[in-house]
C-alpha cells in the first residue's frame, strides 16, 4: 500500500534535517582538510605545525551547530608524525562552555581509545563516503549514548582522517520527535543496521533492533546519501 | 550510585594540579617501596620539595596530606621536626588481602546477587540488540583474557569483556553498573592467594556466552552468565575462607 501523506511528509522532513547535519559534517571535514593542506605545504605527515589553528574549526562548528555535543577530527595513524597528536576533539560541557576532550592514546593501556577500530572511523575510511554510527554507548570516548556523523578527508589526494560530530540521543529526541509525532501510527527512524534511532511510541524504543517485518510494518528509505536510513511505520 | 554524572566525572577526571599531586605521591611511594627512602628518614623541607618538584606549595601540601592519610609519612613540629617516613607503603596485594579480611561472606554473596541481577538483564538485552560488529569485538576481548600472561593483566581483560557486553546491550546505566561492580571485585578475583583463578576456563565461558549472544539465545545466555558469576563468587568466598580463617586461627594462638 502507498504511504499516507503524513508519512511522506515526515520522511521528507526527517531527510531534510539529517541532510543538514550531514552537510555540516562534510563542511567540517573540508575545512579540516583545507587547513591541513595549507599548513602542510607538501609535507606528508601531520606534525605540530600542521595543527596550528585547527582547534578553531571544531569550535566554530559547535558554536554554530547547537545540536552537536562534540566535534573534531581523528587522523589515520599512518598520516601522523611519530608521537604527534592524533586527534583534535572539542565538546560542549554541561555549563555550555566548549572545551578540548582528550582520550587515552597509549596502546595497551586499560583506557586506550582505539578509534581506528570504531565503525564511524573504519567505515568512513574504507568507503570514502559519509557515514553514520549509532546509537551507541561511547565507552572510553565521550562515554554517553550518542550518534556520530562522520566524513573522511584527504590531503593532497591521500586519505588522512575522519571529521565527525556527536549528537547526544537525549538531545536528538526533542529535535526530531515533533516530525515523528505527526504520523498517526507507530513509526521510527531506523539506521542502516535496522536499529531504532528514535520512535514515536513505546513500540519502537531507541537501541532496539527491528528483526522481521510483520505484514503491517512498512519501510521507506530516507533521501540522505550514504547513511542507509529509513523510516518504518505500522498501519 | 548510577547517575549520568559518574560518566562525566570520568571524562573530566584529572585536573593538571591534582595529577601533579598524585605524581608526587606516586614518586615518593615508589621510592620507599624500592628502599631508596627508608623508614625513619626525613624528607627535605617543604620549600625545597616544591622547588625540586616544580610545583606550588598547595600542590605539595596536598601530596603530603595524602601520604599522611595513608600512614606513610608523619609531620612533626619543633626544632627536630619535619616530614618523616614512618611506614612502608601497602602493596596492591596487601590492599586486596585487607579487602578479603574486612569483607564478610554475606557481603560477598550480596555482591554476587547484585551482579547476577545486572548481568542477567544485560546479556538478555545484548542478545536482542548486539550486531555483528559487537559480536566480533566481544570475541576479540574474550580471547584477550587467555592471552594475558599475568594476574595484573587478566583483571582488566576480564572486566573489559563484561563492560563491553553492557555496551553492546546499548544501556549507559547497565554499563555504569557493570563498571562499578568490576571495579569492586575483579582484582580480588585474579590476585592469586589460595588457588589461582583459571583464565582458560573463564575464557571458554566468555566465548560460549558470545556464541549465545550471536545466536540470539537469551535463555541460554542468561543461564551461562549466572553460572559464570556464581563460579566467580565461589572463588572469592574460597579465598575469603582461606585468608580469613587462617588469620583467625593464628590470632587465637
Amino acid at each position: 500500500m502507498n504511504p499516507t501523506t503524513e508519512v511522506v511528509h515526515a520522511a521528507s522532513a526527517l531527510a531534510s534535517w539529517i541532510r543538514g547535519v550531514s552537510t555540516e559534517t562534510e563542511k567540517l571535514s573540508r575545512n579540516v582538510a583545507s587547513l591541513l593542506e595549507r599548513n602542510l605545504l607538501g609535507k606528508s605527515k601531520v606534525d605540530k605545525a600542521a595543527l596550528v589553528g585547527l582547534d578553531e574549526v571544531p569550535r566554530e562548528f559547535l558554536t554554530k551547530n547547537t545540536f552537536a555535543v562534540g566535534a573534531g577530527a581523528f587522523f589515520a595513524a599512518e598520516s601522523v608524525e611519530e608521537g604527534g597528536r592524533a586527534l583534535e576533539w572539542w565538546s560542549r560541557k554541561e555549563s555550555g562552555a566548549i572545551g578540548r576532550l582528550d582520550f587515552d592514546r597509549t596502546p595497551g593501556s586499560n583506557r586506550y581509545y582505539d578509534y581506528e577500530k570504531l565503525p564511524f572511523f573504519s567505515t568512513a575510511a574504507s568507503t570514502g563516503e559519509r557515514t553514520l554510527w549509532g546509537p551507541y554507548v561511547d565507552f572510553l570516548g565521550f562515554e554517553e549514548y550518542i550518534l556520530t556523523f562522520a566524513a573522511p578527508f584527504s590531503v593532497h589526494g591521500n586519505f588522512t582522517g575522519v571529521a565527525a560530530c556527536d549528537i547526544r540521543i537525549k538531545d536528538l529526541e526533542p529535535l526530531i520527535m515533533p516530525i515523528l509525532r505527526v504520523i498517526p501510527g507507530d513509526a521510527a527512524l531506523i539506521n542502516a543496521s535496522n536499529r531504532v534511532i528514535l520512535g514515536n511510541s513505546g513500540m519502537y524504543l531507541v537501541g532496539e533492533r527491528i528483526k522481521s517485518g510483520s505484514p503491517d510494518q512498512h519501510r521507506i528509505a530516507l533521501d540522505v546519501p550514504h547513511l542507509g536510513l529509513s523510516l518504518i511505520y505500522t498501519t | 550510585m548510577a547517575s549520568p554524572t559518574s560518566f562525566q566525572s570520568q571524562i573530566y577526571r584529572s585536573l593538571p594540579e591534582i595529577e601533579r599531586a598524585d605524581a608526587i605521591v606516586d614518586r615518593i611511594t615508589k621510592a620507599i617501596a624500592l628502599g631508596l627512602l627508608k623508614v625513619g628518614e626525613r624528607l627535605p623541607p617543604e620549600a625545597a620539595l616544591s622547588e625540586m618538584f616544580g610545583v606550588g606549595g598547595a600542590t605539595l601540601r596536598e601530596a603530603l596530606g595524602d601520604l599522611r592519610e595513608r600512614g606513610i609519612v608523619e609531620t612533626r613540629r619543633g626544632r627536630s621536626g619535619g616530614t618523616f617516613v614512618v611506614n612502608q607503603p601497602r602493596t596492591q596485594t596487601d590492599t586486596i588481602r585487607d579487602w578479603f579480611l574486612s569483607t564478610s561472606i554475606s557481603e560477598i554473596r550480596d555482591i554476587g546477587d547484585e551482579h547476577s541481577a545486572i548481568a542477567a538483564t544485560t546479556v538478555r538485552l545484548a542478545c536482542e540488540r548486539a550486531e555483528a560488529h559487537d559480536v566480533d569485538r566481544l570475541q576479540e576481548l574474550a580471547r584477550a583474557l587467555v592471552l594475558a600472561t599475568t594476574p595484573e593483566a587478566r583483571a582488566p581483560a576480564d572486566s573489559r569483556f563484561h563492560i563491553e557486553l553492557a555496551v553492546s546491550a546499548q544501556s549507559p546505566r547497565l554499563t555504569d553498573a557493570e563498571i562499578r561492580l568490576q571495579e569492586e571485585t575483579v582484582r580480588q578475583l585474579w590476585t592469586p592467594f589460595a588457588v589461582a583463578f583459571d583464565p582458560e576456563q573463564a575464557t571458554a565461558e566468555h566465548l560460549e556466552l558470545v556464541r549465545a549472544v550471536a545466536q540470539d539465545q537469551p535463555e541460554k545466555a542468561q543461564k551461562l552468565v549466572l553460572e559464570h558469576i556464581r563460579r566467580n563468587i565461589f572463588h572469592l568466598i574460597d579465598t575469603k575462607l582461606t585468608l580469613g580463617y587462617a588469620q583467625s586461627v593464628q590470632d587465637d594462638q
